[in-house]
């Protein structure tokens, strides 16, 4: 399904938080998102969701615009990740995931299975009696995705899924984002570790768009040669390309 | 956990059920009357008020995201007060539609002072904590207003008052459960129904959102189910305190905070916890009957605080 973002301005006391944002997302793609704190990122998501309204322009998910769709059938397109999934009640593994399929109006049994299936599927079949209280942030993160996976929606919005995480997670939580996008759904990826990209595999194929200020400042593959230096304009430092392994990493150095 | 529950379950039923033989005993056909025409009714309709104020107060949690919203958040037992009083210093006399002017008049207060506040709600401008705000400042209007209906009562006016406002199970065979019955039955029923998008919605509201939950919808369904059964039955009892507040909190630390569990047995542990309390009023004091509403607050809340303190122990 392909998410569009035509000409989307969104305006809140005044102040532009997207700016005519012009985006699309065809079928199977992989978008990373970077840019600095309070760029728009995830208020990019949040009108993808259909949590935010647009001031002008639309979002069109395959041939509908979100704002006329209603809540199950949004939630039947597209699935979300936030960022912060704290502060909500502390229940276990399966009901968190088997909560994410409430948009098929099934018996609870139902859900239930598809839940422990999902859990499975990310490796943590193990937790889904426990609260997520006692789950540590990897595992916590991983029941997040299982949710995603529950929902079954062909577009997924990830907002810095790999926050908080030690190093080994986060690459596991790339790794499994990668097979969830080879299995072909569409995925826009918020992240500031743009390091991270390569765990995602096939990194020509991966697409990054940097925002600034409520703006597209530019769009551009993983492995494009001018991506340092867009990169290093768009945070304000100096990013130097370092080679490893016939692929390239990225260190960001103060601006001279 | 599930051993939990079917424990839970049993010992509430028993305990409800039992509670039938409480009291002074009788003999012979006196002890028929007394057990079927006075005990059996007051019993159905501490158990469908008990369930319906702690089912209500269960979902107004869950709603509001709100640990301390109960059955009266939104101004239900205000409105009800304010329409007792105001039938009370009226001294209006009679009935309409077969009950007092006394229980139509809280009746409509009720239902007026939470229709208000479910209309703000279903116009979906407002954060949930602007729709908790909003039945604060209902809840202070209608006292306000109760208060300069007192002020111009008379004394007999204010006993009557004051005694409404204590809550109790009256004594009048089926009458109250039949009263009651249709109303609490469409609260019991929809919010029961309502137990999954309440559950997604425990987990934060922009995800419930995103995971296909109409929240401004649920939101206002919810107040206005509850809302119906919560007036019917302090119109019918007084606003008898804590029941909404203190069972599923009891319930949430017994077996934990799903609403696939807490709202079922918030329906049955409030429907056995108010039938208790009403039998130990009925023996409390020898010869006279304490208003149960003493009783559900006098042992109501240090259960709480003592459940509460075993589980930060933990």
């Amino acid at each position: 399904m392909k998410l569009t973002l035509q000409e989307v301005s969104i305006v809140h006391s005044a102040r532009k938080l997207l700016d005519n944002v012009e985006l699309s997302l065809e079928t199977g793609q992989l978008l990373a998102l970077v840019g600095p704190n309070g760029a728009g990122k995830t208020t990019l998501l949040r009108a993808a969701l259909g949590l935010l309204t647009p001031t002008s322009g639309q979002v069109r998910l395959g041939d509908a615009v979100v704002a006329g769709l209603g809540p199950r059938e949004r939630a039947a397109r597209v699935a979300w990740l936030p960022q912060h999934t704290s502060g909500g009640e502390d229940l276990s593994a399966l009901e968190v995931v088997a909560a994410a399929r409430f948009r098929f109006d099934e018996p609870f049994g139902v859900s239930a299975r598809e839940a422990r299936t999902a859990l499975a599927r990310v490796g943590v079949a193990e937790v889904a009696e426990r609260a997520l209280s006692t789950l540590s942030g990897g595992e916590r993160q991983r029941v997040a995705l299982a949710g995603l996976l529950a929902q079954a929606a062909p577009v997924l919005l990830v907002d810095e899924p790999a926050n908080h995480l030690d190093p080994a997670q986060q690459i596991e939580v790339y790794r499994l984002l990668g097979e969830l996008w080879r299995a072909g759904k569409s995925l826009i990826l918020v992240t500031h570790d743009i390091n991270l990209l390569r765990h995602l595999g096939d990194a020509e194929q991966v697409r990054v768009a940097g925002m600034a200020r409520g703006k597209l400042a530019f769009e551009s593959s993983l492995t494009a040669p001018d991506l340092p230096e867009q990169l290093g304009q768009l945070f304000g430092v100096h990013m130097r390309a370092l080679p490893l392994d016939g692929q390239r990493v990225l260190m960001p150095e103060r601006p001279a | 956990m599930k051993r939990r529950i079917v424990f839970f379950t049993v010992a509430s039923l028993v305990l409800a059920i039992l509670s039938l033989w409480v009291g002074p005993s009788f003999s012979g056909e006196t002890r028929d009357f007394v057990f079927l025409e006075l005990r059996l009714p007051r019993l159905l309709v501490g158990a469908l008020v008990g369930a319906t104020l702690s089912l209500s107060g269960a979902a107004f949690q869950a709603i509001f995201n709100n640990a301390l919203a109960t059955p009266s958040t939104v101004g239900t037992t205000a409105g009800a007060t304010l329409g007792a009083l105001l039938a009370l210093s009226l001294d209006v006399g009679g009935g309409v539609f077969g009950v007092s002017v006394l229980t139509a008049s809280a009746f409509g207060g009720a239902l007026m002072t939470t229709l208000l506040v479910s209309g703000l709600a279903a116009s979906g401008k407002l954060s949930k904590n602007d729709v908790l705000l909003a039945g604060i400042a209902v809840t202070l209007a209608a006292s306000a207003l109760a208060s300069g209906v007192q002020f111009a009562s008379d004394a007999r006016a204010l006993v009557a008052a004051a005694q409404w406002s204590l809550g109790q199970l009256p004594q009048v065979g089926y009458r109250g459960v039949s009263l009651i019955a249709p109303f609490a039955g469409v609260t019991l029923i929809g919010l029961l129904a309502l137990g999954r998008p309440l559950q997604n919605l425990a987990l934060g509201e922009d995800l419930a959102k995103s995971q296909g939950v109409n929240v401004t919808r649920l939101r206002f369904l919810v107040l206005l189910v509850a809302s119906l059964g919560v007036a019917a039955c302090v119109a019918w009892c007084g606003p008898i305190a804590f029941v909404g507040l203190i069972v599923p909190h009891l319930v949430r630390l017994l077996v934990g905070p799903s609403l696939r569990t807490l709202l079922p047995l918030s329906f049955i542990g409030g429907a056995a916890f108010l039938v208790i309390c009403d039998s130990i009023a009925r023996i409390a004091l020898p010869g006279r009957e304490l208003p149960v509403g003493v009783i559900t607050a006098a042992l109501g809340a240090p259960a709480l605080v003592f459940l509460v303190s075993r589980s930060r122990r933990e």
